[in-house]
């Protein structure tokens, strides 16, 4: 553990004269980080959501409109595009927790879906042609680094160690395992005291929140947002892949699944659709389709086989 | 907490899988090119691309009896006959990923200059990496406005905008309009909702009070990637124009015109932005049907009667690729053509001496497959001597029947009712 | 406005209607027999399309001629699916089995535009690209073909569920699935069978599609979001919730487009959606 993360903290003296390595790091620690977020909700609260794009697009969205509108830092964005994420959470689970099994899945996909459609028609914040960040002095007062991205590397590091941290610690808590009991079974939950809805709408306003904090990051990394780049279903559908291919209820899953999926996605991308052929989504695909096959509880299972098949052995 | 070793063996073999750049000798100069090569208009990326490869193909190889620049020649003779190797990427339509894709190909690939990228979104991504990192950028296809309004010093555009492209639209009305009893006065604009449709239709709105003589009685701004425009056709029918603007991509062009034929919706004409309503998939799937809408295009394969190059190079398109030229490969073809030329006035791979060589250009018409006066940019980077036609599709055939004084074919109008 | 008006967009929304009705009982009926949600489900309508089309350009065979064709050829393929992945998959959560189909339906598209390319195609001049006229009111034939079409169907599919012994196996694997094993029904091959038929049945919806919309690798994409909502609206495995969904869906949206916004018209429907399994938590006709 300590050496992984020496690793990832001397990394990008490797990599400073490979941007796309170092962004597709950067990529990966966001993705870790949503997985994490969605992995609360959808992992151990057992609430599957396809519709957290919407999220991270309120997220990315607020701070930006507040930048914008009202000069605000995106410092100050980050918690404002957090918060508001974790209320549209609430929002939304308010009416959608009394929804079981398949109808809390399409709920969430329609409500991110219609979202994305009043984004793009909504001529405030810039509709279709989406909303470009001016371009401040660097540094870390700003959120902005234009030369050297590294900042945005350790960033996104410390972003995703400290969610990781919280999960972490969750797990572990009283909030965690109640979570736990309510997804695999709520009537037992309930008749132990615990309001189902109280706990599901605590989880989503977390889950919401941390997505929101990533939607604020990636608006100040790329400085440049629209609907089709950060509220599109495809790129919710994305953020539930993750957790889902790592081990959903593990904490090391969504790491798991962003490790694994990102740089299969980024590579075959560059090796292979310069033919114009799709061959990268040929393979994306079908490695997709064969991890689920053999891995159906997601790759975290493949470690935890291991060290249970080590334990036994040892033992 | 997770298993640290086997994770930790993950990244480590991830890092190590690293990128080798190709070793590439001194006569040779990379252009990073950025398309959409996969998701929506992964056709119209294709396409483009495929025009650029033949371009790099001219300027490589030697083709005798080919009228354009750098034909006769294998490689850039300032250079000496150095080859222009092309490095394609794959953005998906993503401004993110575009962006990502140009730092990589500049930094890691070696990019001397960049060409694309077809989104406007991504455009304005990716051009904003190449101006951090002073390497210029062309683009022969993105048509927001905004790109040339950024003061940016190594964006150089080729293509006429949007907001100047709608223009094109009323001028052709007025004219029409001069000495004919038929006057046309109404317009409804149908458009996608993305950067392309919306532009299009704030700029048609923009020009309406130069252009008082006309009405905007309807603006349907639908979503791009619709089942069904039913109710759409039924709010034009309702709306009673005389003529209608589209901004369209292929599979709605052609969900629209069966739509309009099957609601027997029949204004005095369609005139149509951008590519889809005369493209081949068009004319195919739609047959006699597609005739008579008018297309705003770049480029015809009539401009040929004025200069054999340009069936010159449709014919080897054709060949190549097997489907016909349209206007977005004839403005990237000319784009990589442009760029090609500075590099060669640089008579160096250096970014800095290409960006100069770039904002001195001054391309003849004669040595163009464009109907354009010249390519010259402007203090923001903008080709200002563009020129647009209109095309109209007359017995399955795309022929230019605008402007009227150069026309190839009389312009059909109204439309035949019943079409 | 007239009343002419008034009606005929009535009717091109319930026409519509059918045709989003149609793509999305063959996803209902897989969820209803066993509880799983196709993602790849507009993949499978892409498919279709593209073997209509292709018969169409090879042999100039007419889309409604080739339509039995198209659906058994489906039906094949549909089992095909569950025998090589699906089945794989049942043992796992929920989440393997949105994953599994997720990757299937990247894999399916890719794999379309590596063999067909990225190009639009269409069917033109087919027997069923004119309009039926009555009075000042037009009904094209695609909508009224899948009128007919997916009310045979819906009919054809009660008629097997409830009236025949393949039926009740189906009925039984569904509800409890090792009850269904030990009164010697082989509930494998009910899931099969469900997988051939939900597919045949959006082989039709293709077929008939393919007369007036153009085919091309992410064509799945536009009209399943809309299945899946039809599925929801309908109740989960309720054939019929999902055809009277269908048809208020289509209504909807084409009154929604004429008289709020083009653009934003689906929003009405989702929102509908939303209220509807508010108040009945299971949909129109779904059980829990």
């Amino acid at each position: 553990m300590a050496a992984l993360l020496g690793i990832l903290l001397v990394l990008p003296m490797a990599l400073s004269d490979r941007p796309f390595e170092l962004r597709m790091m950067v990529v990966i620690f966001l993705y870790a980080m949503l997985g994490h977020g969605w992995n609360i909700l959808g992992g151990y609260a057992g609430q599957i959501s396809v519709g957290h794009g919407l999220f991270f697009g309120l997220g990315a969205y607020t701070s930006t409109m507040l930048s914008l509108k009202l000069g605000l830092n995106p410092w100050f964005g980050m918690a404002a595009g957090g918060a508001a994420a974790a209320a549209a959470g609430v929002l939304v689970g308010i009416p959608c927790f009394r929804l079981k099994g398949h109808y809390f899945v399409i709920a969430t996909l329609v409500v991110a879906e219609s979202a994305f459609q009043l984004f793009a028609a909504w001529d405030w914040v810039g509709g279709a042609m989406g909303l470009q960040l001016p371009v401040q002095e660097q540094g870390l007062l700003n959120l902005q680094f234009h030369r050297n991205k590294v900042p945005y590397y350790y960033i996104a590091l410390g972003m995703l160690a400290a969610v990781t941290a919280l999960v972490w610690w969750l797990e572990r808590s009283r909030f965690g395992y109640i979570l736990r009991a309510l997804r695999d079974d709520e009537e037992a939950a309930r008749s132990l005291g615990f309001s189902p809805a109280l706990y599901k709408l605590l989880a989503m306003a977390l889950s919401a929140g941390i997505v929101g904090v990533g939607g604020v990051f990636f608006a100040q990394y790329v400085l440049f947002i629209d609907p089709f780049s950060v509220l599109a279903l495809s790129f919710s559908v994305v953020i539930a892949l993750i957790p889902i291919l790592g081990g959903a209820g593990t904490v090391a899953g969504p790491m798991l699944g962003a490790i694994v999926l990102v740089p299969i996605s980024e590579y075959s991308r560059v090796l292979f659709s310069g033919t114009g052929r799709n061959v990268d989504l040929l393979i994306y695909g079908f490695l997709i389709m064969l991890i689920s096959v053999y891995r159906p509880d997601g790759l975290a299972g493949l470690f935890r086989a291991r060290r249970e098949r080590r334990a036994y052995v040892s033992g | 907490m997770f298993t640290g070793n086997p994770a930790g063996r993950f990244v480590v073999l991830f890092c190590s899988v690293f990128w080798f750049g190709l070793a590439h000798s001194a006569d040779e100069v990379r252009v990073g090119a950025l398309y959409p090569l996969s998701g929506q208009v992964a056709k119209s990326g294709e396409d483009t691309v495929n025009a650029i490869r033949l371009a790099v193909d001219i300027i490589n190889n030697k083709y005798p009896d080919l009228g354009v620049p750098f034909a006769a020649t294998e490689g850039l003779p300032a250079l000496g006959n150095a080859k222009i190797t092309l490095l394609i990427a794959d953005h998906q339509g993503s401004p993110e990923t575009g962006a990502a894709e140009a730092e990589r190909l500049i930094v890691q690939q070696k990019a001397v200059a960049l060409i694309g990228a077809f989104h406007s979104s991504v455009a304005a991504t990716s051009s904003q990496v190449a101006e951090r990192m002073g390497v210029p950028y062309i683009s022969g296809e993105s048509e927001a406005s905004t790109l040339t309004e950024r003061g940016f010093k190594w964006f150089f555009r080729t293509t006429p905008s949007s907001r100047t492209q709608a223009r094109d639209f009323f001028t052709f009305l007025r004219e029409l309009n001069k000495g004919s009893k038929d006057q046309v006065r109404t317009i409804a604009v149908v458009h996608e909702n993305t950067l392309w449709g919306q532009e299009f239709a704030k700029s048609v709105e923009g020009y309406l009070p130069e252009f008082s003589d006309f009405k905007l009685v309807a603006d349907i701004s639908y979503q791009q990637g619709t089942a069904d425009v039913t109710s759409e056709v039924q709010r034009l029918i309702a709306a009673k124009p005389d003529v209608v603007f589209h901004a369209s991509y292929d599979a709605e062009a052609i969900l629209f015109a069966r739509t309009y034929k099957q609601y027997k919706f029949s204004p005095r004409g369609v005139m149509a932005i951008g590519a889809a309503f005369g493209s081949s998939a068009f004319r195919q799937a739609l047959g006699p049907d597609a005739n008579f809408y008018l297309i705003r295009e770049h480029w015809s394969r009539d401009l040929a009667s004025k200069n054999r190059v340009v069936a010159q190079v449709a014919k080897l398109y054709r060949d190549r690729f097997g489907k016909d030229m349209d206007g977005t490969p004839a403005r990237a073809f000319s784009a990589m053509m442009t760029l090609a030329d500075a590099i060669n006035r640089a008579g160096s791979a250096d970014p800095k001496k290409i960006r100069d060589a770039l904002a001195a250009t001054n391309l003849a018409p004669d040595k163009l497959i464009m109907p354009w006066t010249g390519i010259r940019f402007d203090q923001t980077g903008q080709n200002d001597l563009t020129r647009g036609i209109f095309v109209q599709t007359l017995d399955g055939a795309p022929r230019m029947v605008w402007p009227f004084d150069q026309a190839a074919a009389k312009l059909v109008w109204p439309r035949p009712a019943g079409r | 406005m007239s009343g002419d008006l008034l009606v005929q967009l009535l009717l091109s929304g319930i026409g519509m209607g059918f045709i989003f009705a149609l793509i999305a009982i063959g996803l209902t009926l897989i969820y209803g027999v066993m509880n799983v949600v196709n993602f790849a489900h507009g993949e499978f309508l892409m498919l279709s399309m593209y073997a209509s089309y292709l018969a169409f350009a090879t042999w100039g065979a007419d889309p409604i001629v080739t339509l039995p064709f198209v659906a058994a050829l489906m039906f094949v393929f549909g089992l095909l699916v569950y025998y090589l992945l699906v089945r794989r998959v049942m043992q796992g959560s929920m989440n393997s089995q949105i994953f599994a189909t997720f990757g299937l339906m990247v894999f399916l598209q890719a794999a379309a535009q590596f063999i067909m390319g990225a190009d639009y195609f269409a069917v033109r001049g087919g027997l069923l690209s004119g309009v039926l006229e009555v009075g000042s009111l037009i009904l094209p034939a695609p909508q009224l073909a899948a009128v007919v079409g997916a009310s045979t169907a819906t009919g054809v599919l009660y008629w097997l569920v409830f009236r025949t012994a393949t039926g009740r196996s189906l009925r039984a694997a569904s509800q409890d699935r090792q009850a269904a094993s030990t009164l010697g029904i082989n509930v494998d091959r009910m899931y099969a069978l469900a997988w051939g038929i939900g597919a045949a049945c959006v082989g039709i919806a293709g077929s008939l599609l393919s007369n007036f919309y153009p085919v091309f690798p992410r064509v799945g994409a536009i009209f399943v979001l809309i299945a899946y909502v039809a599925v929801a609206l309908g109740g989960f495995g309720s054939i019929h919730g999902a055809l009277v969904a269908g048809v208020i869906i289509g209504l909807l949206q084409v009154l929604a487009g004429f008289f709020i916004s083009s653009q934003l018209k689906f929003v009405p429907v989702y929102l509908l959606y939303l209220i509807v399994v508010l108040v009945r938590p299971r949909g129109l006709f779904g059980r829990l």
